[in-house]
C-alpha cells in the first residue's frame, strides 16, 4: 500500500512539474548569454532583448553577468561548458582573453555565438555585430559634417573622451574614428580616457580641457552616459546648448534625451534590438550546425549582410546616426520600444 | 640639543608635510605645464576634490578609530542613485517635486544622510554587537550595496536633476562651485569635532589603544558604532554631491573612488594602525591627488600614469610616515 502511495505521489509530482512548466517541455534547450556587465544601459537592455527573442524561437535563456571581470567570465565559460547547453552567446569582457574559452566550448561541441563585441582571432559559429570600428567610422563622418557646418571646412579642435583605456571596445571606436579623420590635418584631436567608464571622470576631463583649450569645437564621448557628465561640466562653465558640439555613441536613452534638449547633435547608435534579434533568428541553424548562407538578410527591417569570414559567419548590421531629424524612430533602442512581434527563425 | 623654537619648527613641518608637498607639486606643475597656472584650473582642482574628499572624511574617522570602512564608495553610489531616482526627471528618475521648490535641496540631503547613516549603522552594529571583523563587514557592504544600486536602477540611469539642487554645481563663489564649498565646510566641521570635542579626542584615543579608554570609563563600543554611522552619513553626502555634479546617476557612478579616498587618507598622514591623523592633512592629500589628475589631463598623458603615480605616492606617504616617526623618536 505504501509503495503504491509513493508511486502515485511520484507520478503526480512529475505530472505537476510537466504541467507547471510547459516551456520546459517544449524548449529546444538552454542558451547561456554571457553579458560583460550590467552597469551599462546597453548591456542591461541587451539582456531583456536577447532573453525575449530567444524565448520567441523556443529556447530557455540564462544570463550570467561577468561584472566586467575577464577572469570571472572565463570561469563562467568553464562552468557553462560543463552544463552542455545548446549554445553560448558571448559578449566578451576582453576579446583576446576569451579566445581559449571559445575554443574549449567548440571542442566540446557547444556552438558559440558572438554578440556585439567581435572576436576575429579564433573561429566562432556566428557573430552579430554593428562593428565597433565602424561606429568610429560613422562618428567620424558625422563629425566631419558638423565641423564643416560650423567652421566652413573640416577643421577645428575635437576632444575625444574614451571609456576605460583597458577596454578594447573603446579602443576600437578610437581606431575607427582616428583612421577616418587622418585625411584632415586641420582637425586637432585631444584624446583622454574616463577611467572605468565612470561619468564624473568624464566630467572632470571636460572641465579641465575647457580651460586648457577654450577653443574646443566638438566633444566626442564614447558612451552616452559620459555625455551626461560632459554636459553637466559644460553647463557649469556657463555654456549653452550648441556652444560646443557634442557627439556620442551607443544610442542609450540618455543620449537621445540630450539630443532633444539641444546639447547633443549626433548619437551613433548600436542597433541593439537588431543585433539581438539576429542571434535568435540564426539560433536554430547554429545549434543544429547547419550551413549559413552568405547574403543579405532583413533583421527587424534593417538590411544586414552575412559574410563568411576566417572567424566564421559574420552578420554586420548597420549602425545609424541619430539626429534631431530621426530621433523618434522606434527602431532606435534608446527609445525603449522593444519590438513586440515574435522573431521568425531563418529558413 | 635642539632649541625649543627649532624643535617646534620641525614638529610643525612634520605635521604639515603633506601641505608642503602640495605647494611644491602645484609650483612645479605651474612652471612646467602650459595652461596649468590659472584660477580656473585651481578652482577645478578644488571642485574635483569634493567627492573623494567628503568620502575620505568618513573613511579617515573610522581609520583613526582603529577600524576600516570599505563601503564608502558603494554607499555614495547608492545615495546618488536614490537622489537621482527621486528627483531626476529623465531616464529612471521619478521627477518628484516639492512646494516650495527649494525644499528639494534639504529633503534630498536629509534622505542621502539617512540612507548613508542606515548602511553605516548596519556596519557598526555588525562590528560592535556581533564582533565581526570590520574589514570583512564593510567589504561585504561594498559588494552588496553596489548590487543594490544595480538592482534598484535596473542598470539604467537617471538624469536631469531638479534645478533647485543642480544650481549647487553651477553657481560659484570666488570661482569655486557651491558643492566644493560644502565639502570644505564638511572638512572644517569635522576637523573641529575631531580636534576640539570629547568625541574626537576619545575616538583618537580608542584608535591608539581601545583598552585604556575603556578602563577610563569611555564607552568604546558606542563611539565605534557612531564612527561607522558618521562614515555612512558623510559618504551619503558625497553621493548626493556626485549626483548634483553629474546631474543624475549611473549604476557605475563613483567606481574607483574608494581607492582614491584610501590613498588620500594615507597620503594625508592618517595611520592605518589607528590613533594618528588629522583631517586637514586628508584634505591636502585629496587636493594633491586632484592636482596630479588635472596635470595628467592637461598633459594628455595616458590615464595609466595616474594610477602609477598614485601608487608611488601612497608608498612614498607610508615611507615618509615611518621617517616622521623616527624623527619624532629622536626629538623625544
Amino acid at each position: 500500500m505504501k509503495r503504491l502511495l509513493r508511486t502515485l505521489i511520484g507520478a503526480l509530482a512529475i505530472l505537476g512539474a510537466a504541467i507547471a512548466s510547459p516551456a520546459w517541455a517544449q524548449s529546444k534547450g538552454t542558451i547561456y548569454y554571457m553579458v560583460p556587465t550590467l552597469l551599462d544601459e546597453f548591456q542591461t537592455e541587451s539582456v531583456s532583448a536577447i532573453e525575449k527573442f530567444l524565448k520567441d524561437v523556443g529556447y530557455e535563456p540564462v544570463t550570467l553577468n561577468a561584472d566586467n571581470k575577464t577572469d570571472l567570465q572565463q570561469s563562467q565559460m568553464n562552468d557553462v561548458i560543463n552544463l552542455k547547453p545548446a549554445a553560448i552567446i558571448l559578449a566578451a569582457v576582453d576579446f583576446n582573453a576569451l579566445k581559449p574559452s571559445i575554443e574549449k566550448a567548440r571542442a566540446a561541441g557547444i556552438p558559440v555565438m558572438i554578440f556585439d563585441r567581435q572576436i576575429t582571432t579564433t573561429p566562432s559559429d556566428f557573430t552579430s555585430v554593428a562593428g565597433t570600428v565602424e561606429i568610429g567610422y560613422v562618428a567620424a563622418g558625422e563629425i566631419e559634417r558638423l565641423l564643416k557646418e560650423k567652421n566652413g571646412d573640416v577643421k577645428g579642435k575635437v576632444l575625444q573622451v574614451l571609456g576605460d583605456p583597458a577596454d578594447p571596445y573603446t579602443l576600437d571606436i578610437q581606431k575607427g574614428f582616428e583612421e577616418k579623420m587622418k585625411p584632415f590635418p586641420g582637425v586637432q584631436i585631444i584624446s583622454l580616457p574616463a577611467m572605468q567608464w565612470e561619468a564624473s571622470n568624464a566630467g572632470t576631463i571636460v572641465a579641465d580641457q575647457l580651460l586648457a583649450n577654450p577653443d574646443i569645437d566638438l566633444i566626442f564621448v564614447h558612451a552616452a552616459h559620459l555625455a551626461v557628465a560632459a554636459v553637466a561640466s559644460l553647463e557649469a562653465k556657463g555654456k549653452k546648448p550648441g556652444d560646443v558640439l557634442l557627439v556620442s555613441s551607443n544610442g542609450a536613452p540618455v543620449g537621445l534625451d540630450l539630443i532633444r534638449k539641444g546639447w547633443e547633435q549626433v548619437e551613433v547608435e548600436q542597433p541593439l534590438y537588431a543585433q539581438a534579434a539576429a542571434i535568435a533568428m540564426f539560433a536554430d541553424k547554429v545549434v543544429n550546425k547547419q550551413e549559413l548562407k552568405p547574403g543579405t538578410y532583413k533583421v527587424l527591417g534593417l538590411d544586414s549582410t552575412l559574410t563568411i569570414e576566417t572567424w566564421g559567419p559574420n552578420l554586420k548590421i548597420p549602425g545609424a546616426a541619430i539626429t534631431k531629424d530621426n530621433i523618434d524612430e522606434a527602431r532606435f533602442w534608446g527609445n525603449m520600444k522593444a519590438p513586440t512581434d515574435p522573431i521568425t527563425p531563418v529558413e | 640639543m635642539l632649541s625649543k623654537d627649532r624643535r617646534a619648527l620641525i614638529e610643525f613641518v612634520l605635521d604639515n608635510l603633506v601641505w608642503l608637498m602640495l605647494v611644491i607639486v602645484l609650483a612645479v606643475f605651474s612652471l612646467t605645464i602650459p595652461q596649468f597656472f590659472q584660477i580656473g584650473i585651481f578652482a577645478n582642482i578644488v571642485e574635483q576634490s569634493t567627492f573623494v574628499g567628503v568620502m575620505a572624511i568618513g573613511l579617515g574617522i573610522v581609520i583613526i578609530a582603529g577600524n576600516m570602512d570599505l563601503s564608502v564608495e558603494s554607499v555614495a553610489a547608492l545615495t546618488a542613485m536614490v537622489t537621482g531616482i527621486l528627483f531626476c526627471s529623465q531616464g529612471i528618475g521619478l521627477g518628484y517635486t516639492l512646494t516650495p521648490e527649494w525644499l528639494v535641496l534639504p529633503v534630498s540631503l536629509i534622505i542621502a544622510l539617512a540612507v548613508g547613516a542606515l548602511i553605516g549603522a548596519t556596519n557598526g552594529w555588525l562590528v560592535v554587537k556581533l564582533k565581526m571583523n570590520a574589514f570583512i563587514v564593510t567589504l561585504a557592504a561594498y559588494i552588496w550595496v553596489r548590487g543594490l544600486v544595480v538592482a534598484i536602477s535596473g542598470g539604467r540611469s537617471a538624469q536631469d536633476l531638479a534645478p533647485s539642487v543642480r544650481f549647487m554645481a553651477i553657481e560659484t563663489v570666488a570661482y569655486i562651485p557651491l558643492i566644493a564649498w560644502l565639502a570644505i565646510a564638511c572638512f572644517a566641521l569635522f576637523t573641529f569635532i575631531m580636534a576640539k570635542t570629547p568625541f574626537g579626542r576619545h575616538v583618537t584615543m580608542i584608535g591608539g589603544s581601545p583598552v585604556a579608554p575603556f578602563r577610563a570609563g569611555i564607552k568604546v563600543d558606542r563611539l565605534i558604532f557612531i564612527t561607522f554611522v558618521v562614515a555612512g552619513a558623510v559618504s551619503g553626502v558625497a553621493g548626493w554631491l556626485l549626483a548634483i555634479r553629474t546631474s543624475g546617476a549611473t549604476a557605475n557612478l563613483g567606481v574607483g573612488m574608494l581607492f582614491n579616498a584610501f590613498a588620500a587618507v594615507v597620503i594625508g598622514g592618517v595611520s592605518l594602525k589607528g590613533g594618528i591623523g588629522q583631517l586637514p592633512g586628508v584634505y591636502a592629500g585629496v587636493l594633491l591627488l586632484s592636482s596630479i589628475h588635472t596635470a595628467i589631463n592637461l598633459m594628455g598623458l595616458p590615464a595609466h600614469y595616474t594610477q602609477m603615480i598614485l601608487g608611488a605616492l601612497v608608498l612614498a606617504a607610508v615611507l615618509i610616515d615611518t621617517l616622521k616617526l623616527q624623527v619624532r623618536q629622536r626629538l623625544a
